[in-house]
């Protein structure tokens, strides 16, 4: 007899289980996709402001037969793969995280340790948030939208590792944030863990080119490869924008980096959460 | 066979001692000074299979402690146990589904949904195959009388109800050994008799090694036949619940009716009077001083009836927790050893 | 007499006490809320070089009247008129008040809810600012070349003081008449999130409303919303001068006064429909 549950039955059965939740307070559940949707509505509308004063973002880069430049289009290709990684990450995983101290206080996680399954897994796959999956939409059809306008049709190769590099992306966003939920249990305190988290993603939310001089460049060194958040939009974007020539070394050495970077993210924070457990089931009676 | 074996076990966790004034909380932060708690000292403890073992003891004793060691949700600071074979802080898959934890104080079904969901992520999560899991939770359903309640929202039940699909969560993947941290706290007296004769039945039934922890002498007087007290984090006695009234009820209840329906004023010399509503007097009179005592009062008063009796299970286990706490108060690990001894 | 002043003393030396655990803490997470301008001050420099190709820091390039480094000052400031203008808690605050059935304290007791709600406020911003000067001058200090023109004239600060300190009471009785919702719905979450997210775009603590075009813009400087974030940064900027800003500072005025009377009303309303139906 086989000791360990099948992960992905269990996890059918949480969001199943999530989805039966949300159905009894239908209202609510649609106040709450309607206003997550009008936030990212609003925050369109701001960049279609600043699309009316300025072609584009930044200069424009030459690489012989082929030029580059973050133009309207292109630029709300990259703000929807920064919707899909994050409705993503808000649908499996922030609400479990947040959960996550509220267990620690009120000792719930006791039963959580009783299960026979990856308590980690448990823990961050819980609950399911479907209310988020509305963002995940205007997302795709953002997407669709600026490649209607652009008259640009991404080969399938080119889907293949854009949806390859948002997984990656989702994994990086999940491992900075269960990293998070683990020492906010060890400093005591956990109030601010979602505005850390805020003001930590803000960095993955435009074009990393935009980051150069003397502060840009050590900003971006940063959060590149300290706390990599600024691969998680940005090299799967630049698959789905650009042919897949390589114009660049960094075409090439980026996305080799953004795999090790899920690696170590994913192995770094599961070290942090299982010390994290470790504290508490020493510390407590 | 052992199921439970503890060999001196040890629980200590530190507190983080808050200092008063403004001065000491600046210190504080740079220095911070503990306190060492020690939940659970040196506990040796041998349950066999299909054993119903109680764990008594005043609160923060160290019963719900040693609970928690046994399930592996927390880690000892010294000293081994096996249960099953298994080291429990392992967590080891093979461990986690042949043994279940129920706490009364928490609940782990989903609040907002019916417990009928609850019980199928059970299923997913313990791998139950599910002619066994529709067998089980059907026989459960049955027993407990609730499976008309299934598909109604946890947070619509009643606290006993809720309990009730709390222990059927519990032992949907038929575990071989049953921790209950008090099953019962909170209900009201039909709901904690429904409980108790549940277990009864279903232990009986399955012979599953049960440990459980009560405030309610009723529960363990109606489940347990060995009685473990917990004391200052020490095994203070282990025996059966008699043993605990012949060991530390050192005095009996007597009972006097007096024909003439008028109380002669020298009984305190017989022993301690408990109440005198003419013509009936309850005294507490030494165990061994029995017959002496009746035998006088025969000899010198009037006597219609009389009538003796064993003090209240409650008073003496609250008599021998103060005890246990005066001497543990004063002196520590080694006087709890001497009132085992005593 | 001696023992109020000790108890006052007592009072002041607790609060002291637990505000300096927590200081170190307060003052990283003000200087936190600072992040996301850095991020701006990037995207806006993508944006003007992008529309010239010079050096955009000479200010040479405007967008809708703005040089680049009126944009980052634009939005340093208004986080100042933020610190003034917003009030964490307080109509969801109310709402939980009638909800739980706590707003009868303020109809037995010979309290006025809204008086004690507004010197509540008072004395946790006094707070506030007294801990969160440090990190916001140290912000100023630091982006200080992006104020060229330096400090403004003592009249406009004067103005800018009026602003922001009207800022403070239309942001509270704005609020509060908001929070006298729960009157008359119970659940009201979800609207409370609809007006954040109205106040975040149109009171211009998310870009300088001078960049809505036509009606939009038009329609946006009909409301008050924009009195709590752009007039007050507008104001010191030198943005709105002359008759335009004593207009618009009695403008702001009249909106205080409208929604004082405004949150009575509904107060008084509220606690009548409330008593009717018994509490």
């Amino acid at each position: 007899m086989r000791t360990h549950p099948s992960y992905l039955r269990v996890l059918l059965t949480f969001a199943r289980n999530s989805l039966v939740r949300d159905m009894t307070f239908r209202g609510n559940f649609l106040i709450e996709t309607l206003s997550s949707m009008s936030w990212v509505i609003m925050n369109l509308g701001f960049y279609v402001l600043v699309f009316q004063h300025t072609p584009r973002l930044g200069a424009v880069t030459d690489w012989g037969e082929y030029a580059f430049s973050w133009g309207k289009y292109e630029f709300f290709l990259f703000l929807s793969t920064t919707l899909v990684i994050n409705s993503l990450v808000q649908t499996l995983f922030m609400e479990n995280a947040s959960e996550f101290s509220e267990l620690i206080r009120t000792g719930k996680l006791d039963f959580a340790l009783l299960k026979p399954i990856d308590t980690q897994f448990l823990i961050s796959l819980q609950r399911v948030q479907w209310a988020s999956l509305g963002n995940l939409a205007v997302g795709v059809g953002l997407a669709a939208y600026s490649l209607v306008r652009l008259g640009w049709v991404p080969t399938a190769a080119q889907v293949g590792l854009y949806l390859l590099f948002v997984a990656c992306g989702v994994a990086i966003m999940y491992s900075l944030m269960i990293a998070l939920a683990a020492t906010s249990i060890w400093l005591g305190r956990n109030q601010s863990l979602y505005d850390f988290w805020f003001y930590i993603t803000n960095f993955s939310r435009y074009p990393m080119e935009i980051y150069h001089g003397p502060l840009g460049t050590p900003l971006r060194l940063f959060f590149t490869f300290i706390i990599p958040v600024m691969v998680v939009v940005n090299v799967p974007a630049r698959f789905l924008i650009r042919p897949l020539v390589p114009q660049t070394v960094s075409d090439l050495t980026l996305p080799a980096f953004a795999i090790l970077a899920t690696l170590v993210s994913l192995t770094a924070s599961r070290y942090l959460f299982q010390r994290s457990l470790l504290s508490y089931r020493s510390a407590s009676s | 066979m052992a199921v439970v074996e503890i060999e001196s076990l040890t629980k200590s966790y530190r507190v983080y001692h808050k200092a008063e004034g403004l001065a000491a909380s600046l210190a504080g932060l740079f220095h911070r000074r503990y306190r060492d708690v020690h939940a659970v000292r040196g506990i040796n403890l041998t349950v066999e299979a299909g054993e119903l073992v109680a764990f008594l003891g005043p609160n923060g004793a160290g019963k719900t402690t040693t609970l928690k060691l046994l399930s592996g949700v927390i880690n000892p600071t010294s000293g081994t146990a096996r249960v099953l074979g298994h080291v429990p802080w392992r967590r080891e898959n093979a461990y986690r589904r042949r043994f279940a934890l129920v706490m009364g104080q928490k609940n782990q079904l989903w609040w907002d949904l019916p417990a009928a969901e609850s019980f199928r992520l059970h299923q997913q999560i313990y791998r139950i195959d599910r002619d066994q899991y529709e067998r089980t939770r059907d026989e459960l359903t049955s027993l407990l009388s609730v499976r008309q309640l299934l598909s109604q929202p946890v947070r619509e039940l009643s606290l006993g109800e809720r309990m009730k699909m709390e222990l059927i969560a519990a032992l949907l993947h038929s575990p071989e050994v049953l921790f209950l941290d008090e099953p019962t706290i909170g209900l009201d007296v039909v709901a904690q008799y429904n409980i108790q004769q549940f277990l009864k039945h279903y232990q009986q039934q399955r012979g599953i090694t049960t440990l459980l922890t009560s405030h309610y002498m009723k529960d363990v007087a109606a489940l347990c036949r060995r009685v473990v007290i917990i004391a200052q984090g020490q095994i203070i006695f282990d025996g059966s619940l008699d043993e605990i009234i012949g060991r530390f009820g050192g005095r009996k209840v007597v009972t006097l009716l007096f024909s003439n329906g008028h109380i002669p004023g020298d009984l305190r010399a017989y022993g301690e009077v408990l109440s005198a509503e003419p013509p009936r007097v309850k005294m507490l009179v030494a165990r061994n001083a029995v017959t002496a005592t009746l035998s006088r009062l025969l000899e010198h008063h009037p006597l219609e009836d009389v009538s003796v009796e064993d003090p209240p299970l409650e008073e003496v286990i609250a008599d021998v927790f103060s005890k246990a706490e005066d001497i543990g108060r004063r002196s520590g690990a080694e006087a709890a050893g001497r009132l085992v001894g005593g | 007499m001696f023992a109020r002043t000790s108890t006052w003393w007592t009072i002041l030396r607790i609060s002291v006490e637990e505000r300096l655990v927590y200081r170190g803490d307060f003052a990283l997470s003000t200087l936190m809320r600072f992040l996301p301008i850095v991020t701006q001050i990037f995207l806006w420099w993508a944006v003007f070089s992008a529309a010239q190709s010079v050096e955009p820091g000479n200010g040479a390039t405007r967008i809708v009247g703005y040089a680049y480094h009126d944009f980052v000052a634009y939005y340093l400031l208004t986080m100042i008129s933020r610190a003034f203008s917003s009030m964490p808690g307080l109509a969801s605050g109310i709402c939980r008040d009638i909800r739980e059935g706590t707003v009868k304290k303020y109809l037995v007791q010979p309290i006025d809810m809204l008086s004690f709600l507004l010197l509540y406020r008072i004395a946790h911003k006094v707070i506030y600012y007294a801990v969160a000067a440090a990190p916001f001058a140290l912000v100023f200090y630091l982006c200080r070349d992006f104020f060229p023109a330096g400090w403004p004239e003592p009249q406009i600060l004067l103005a800018y003081a009026a602003a922001l300190l009207m800022a403070f009471l239309l942001g509270f009785f704005l609020e509060a008449t908001i929070g006298m919702i729960g009157f008359w719905f119970l659940e009201v979450s979800s609207l409370l999130f609809i007006y954040m997210l109205f106040s975040f775009f149109c009171s211009g603590h998310m870009f300088p409303i001078d960049m809505l075009p036509g009606v939009w813009g038009e329609l946006v400087r009909l409301i008050p919303l924009q009195y709590l974030a752009y007039f007050p940064a507008a104001v010191f900027l030198g943005k709105v001068q002359g008759p335009e800003l004593i207009a618009g500072l009695w403008i702001q005025f009249g909106w205080v006064v409208f929604f004082i009377a405004a949150s009575r009303v509904a107060f008084a309303l509220g606690v009548r429909r409330y008593s009717g139906f018994g509490g």
